[in-house]
């Protein structure tokens, strides 16, 4: 296998499956073995691919149809695309485990499987492209199947909830074709890295800051960011567990993976950019653990958080330090193995409940009858708020250490614009303890009271496989750090040298043209 | 010519935003394919900047770029398919709640 075409195949393996995984519809336990298995082939082209870019130190770059760099559609992976995108497909790995164990009816729906490779196909597509029009055709795949996954669910308001984030969604592609139109008509292309290097060159076009806003937006709704959340908790509430459990843990990192690309390839130079995420963050720190403290519904409540944990990594991305990049990419990371643990843990009482919802109304008590839920849900709420010996305690670590770096090198009066921060993360982590033991006991400590004689707590759920792995693996990654941690420290520097990436998009000869 | 251009595309911006605001989720999709219009006439006037040059083009020729109609023909096929999902949620939606006011729509709210 030639390198380049390992940036492809983590694309072409999940999008060829789900049109034949269609064509299986009539055997389902056939489509979910064939599914699975093309998931498991797609992370290990994607792992394949983090390995060769990590250790040959080069990104590894294909160009559609041979078309050179500028006018064709070029797949790019650099460390931190290669990274997100084998974070993105290790996830839909448990994610799949998790449908395969889980006794909703939606995942026995025959488009079930091939919707669900298509989310990952959109999703790494959108990570490893490196044409900015191509990003939006990805982001559409990924939310028409996001939006038809949720239309499928069990819950009788998966509808309601579909059509929210389909108009709000339409609504931020509506604005990315605008930011890409606004690039286009001041710079005549639309590859990132001819972008990056002809912005860098030249920032007098008037439709700049435009493009920079449009973007911004699309992002900003993408990953739920505090003024253009509203959608989020509604919509993560409604969809399937599994499908949740992806939708608020990866996919909503293709947002924070615009962010790294607008604030380090496309504009460094926008520095009052940086200025709005760190600020946006702040308040969706705060905003999103008091939403989180208030919900009555387990799933909201990891829903509300992400909010939380999103704004932490807006504040990594805003600080822009080498450490706290690092400390983002980690965050990103870790967050999206720990959000979708807790959401399918989440999902799994709501399968063993009377009825079946996330409602703690309903739950209350209920956790008397599933005590290894409750040990994974302990650990995962530990690091959720960041407690060691968890990854959670990693990242948080990373963050405010970076942060503690930065304030003290800088002048005094850029220190302010630390501590104000790093006060309100202390708080927020707070925060999250109180919400996660709330949730501990109201679900484990109060006593079972069924509402009638006959609701009863069902002896069989969803399987708790995918949960319990993720959980080991959040206590591995916390105990034995170093490797993540290098990774995380190795694609921020290649974030901070984008002209390496410009070259090898763009070749030798083009850029000797230019 | 581009003053035409500039106030319809501004026009349909404006009609689409007001539609997708009402209450009535019929009119709020309508509003949806209004704008993916107006998106589409914008990303035309974005190759062809007076039918002849390109708007990013410094000297003037006679050509016109044709890689945003290129641009278009997929975004019109993507909001063609959106489209008829969101009919068909619509569908789904107004045998549900029996009410096409978004207000009354709001089972996920609590």
């Amino acid at each position: 296998m030639t390198p380049s075409l390992a940036a492809i195949l983590p694309i072409i393996i999940p999008l060829t499956a789900a049109a034949v995984a269609l064509l299986l519809r009539r055997n389902f336990r056939l489509q979910a073995a064939w599914a699975f298995g093309a998931m498991l082939t797609a992370f290990a082209t994607s792992a394949y691919l983090l390995w060769t870019v990590w250790s040959t130190g080069r990104p590894v770059v294909y160009q559609m149809g041979l078309w050179p760099a500028p006018f064709g559609i070029t797949i790019a992976a650099d460390l931190l695309s290669a990274t997100m995108a084998a974070m993105a497909q290790l996830v839909f790995v448990f994610g799949f485990i998790y449908a395969l164990g889980a006794k909703d009816k939606a995942v026995r729906h025959s488009t079930f499987y091939p919707l669900f490779l298509c989310l990952v196909t959109g999703l790494s597509g959108g990570m490893l492209t490196g044409d900015i029009f191509n990003l939006f055709v990805m982001i559409e795949l990924i939310v028409i199947s996001g939006a038809v996954l949720t239309a499928l669910s069990d819950d009788r308001y998966g509808p309601e909830a579909a059509y929210k984030y389909f108009l709000i969604s339409t609504v931020a592609s509506v604005c990315l074709l605008f930011g890409v139109g606004c690039l286009y008509v001041s710079y005549g292309t639309l590859n990132m890295a001819d972008l990056a290097a002809r912005i860098a060159a030249d920032q007098a076009p008037a439709l700049l800051p435009a493009a920079i806003v449009f973007l911004a937006v699309t992002f900003m709704i993408k990953s739920a960011v505090v003024p253009f959340h509203f959608w989020q908790p509604d919509f993560h509430t409604a969809s399937p567990t599994p499908v949740s459990a992806m939708l608020s843990s990866v996919v909503v990192k293709i947002g924070v993976y615009g962010f790294l690309r607008m604030t380090t390839l496309l504009m460094p130079h926008a520095d009052w950019l940086r200025a709005v995420l760190i600020a946006l963050g702040i308040v969706g720190v705060i905003f999103g653990g008091l939403g989180a403290a208030g919900t009555h519904n387990a799933k909201r409540m990891f829903a509300y958080s992400t909010l939380a944990q999103i704004g932490f990594i807006l504040i990594g991305i805003g600080w822009d330090t080498p450490l706290s990049l690092a400390a983002a990419i980690l965050f990103t990371f870790n967050h999206a193995l720990i959000k979708s643990t807790m959401l399918m843990l989440s999902g799994y009482l709501a399968s063993r409940a009377p009825v079946k919802t996330a409602s703690f109304g309903v739950l209350r008590g209920t956790g008397k009858y599933a005590p290894l839920a409750g040990v994974l849900f302990f650990v995962g709420g530990m690091a959720l708020a960041g407690i060691p010996p968890t990854n959670g305690f990693i990242s948080k670590l990373a963050l405010f250490q970076s942060g503690v770096q930065a304030a003290q090198s800088g002048d005094v009066n850029a220190t302010s614009a630390y501590w104000a921060p790093l006060l309100l993360l202390g708080i927020s982590s707070i925060i999250t303890l109180v919400y996660v033991f709330r949730a501990l006991m109201k679900i484990w400590w109060e006593p079972f009271e069924p509402s009638s004689p006959e609701a009863k707590v069902k002896t069989d759920g969803d399987s708790l496989l995918a949960p319990g792995l993720m959980i080991a693996a959040c206590v591995a990654l916390g105990i034995w750090a170093q490797p993540l941690l290098q990774l995380a420290q190795d694609t921020s520097a290649w974030m901070r040298q984008p002209q390496a990436y410009v070259q090898a998009v763009l070749g030798e000869r083009t850029s000797r043209l230019r | 010519m581009e003053i035409i251009k500039a106030i319809s595309i501004g026009a349909l911006f404006g009609i689409g935003l007001y539609q997708l605001l009402r209450r009535n989720v019929i009119r709020s999709a309508i509003g949806l394919s209004i704008i993916s219009n107006a998106i589409n006439l914008y990303l035309l006037s974005v190759g062809a900047y007076d039918g002849v040059v390109e708007a990013y083009a410094k000297a003037v020729g006679q050509r016109s770029d044709a890689l945003p109609q290129a641009l278009i023909l997929t975004a019109i096929v993507i909001s063609l398919g959106g489209f008829a999902f969101v009919l068909a949620l619509l569908y789904v939606i107004a045998a549900r709640y029996r009410t096409g006011d978004s207000d009354e729509v709001k089972g996920l709210s609590h």
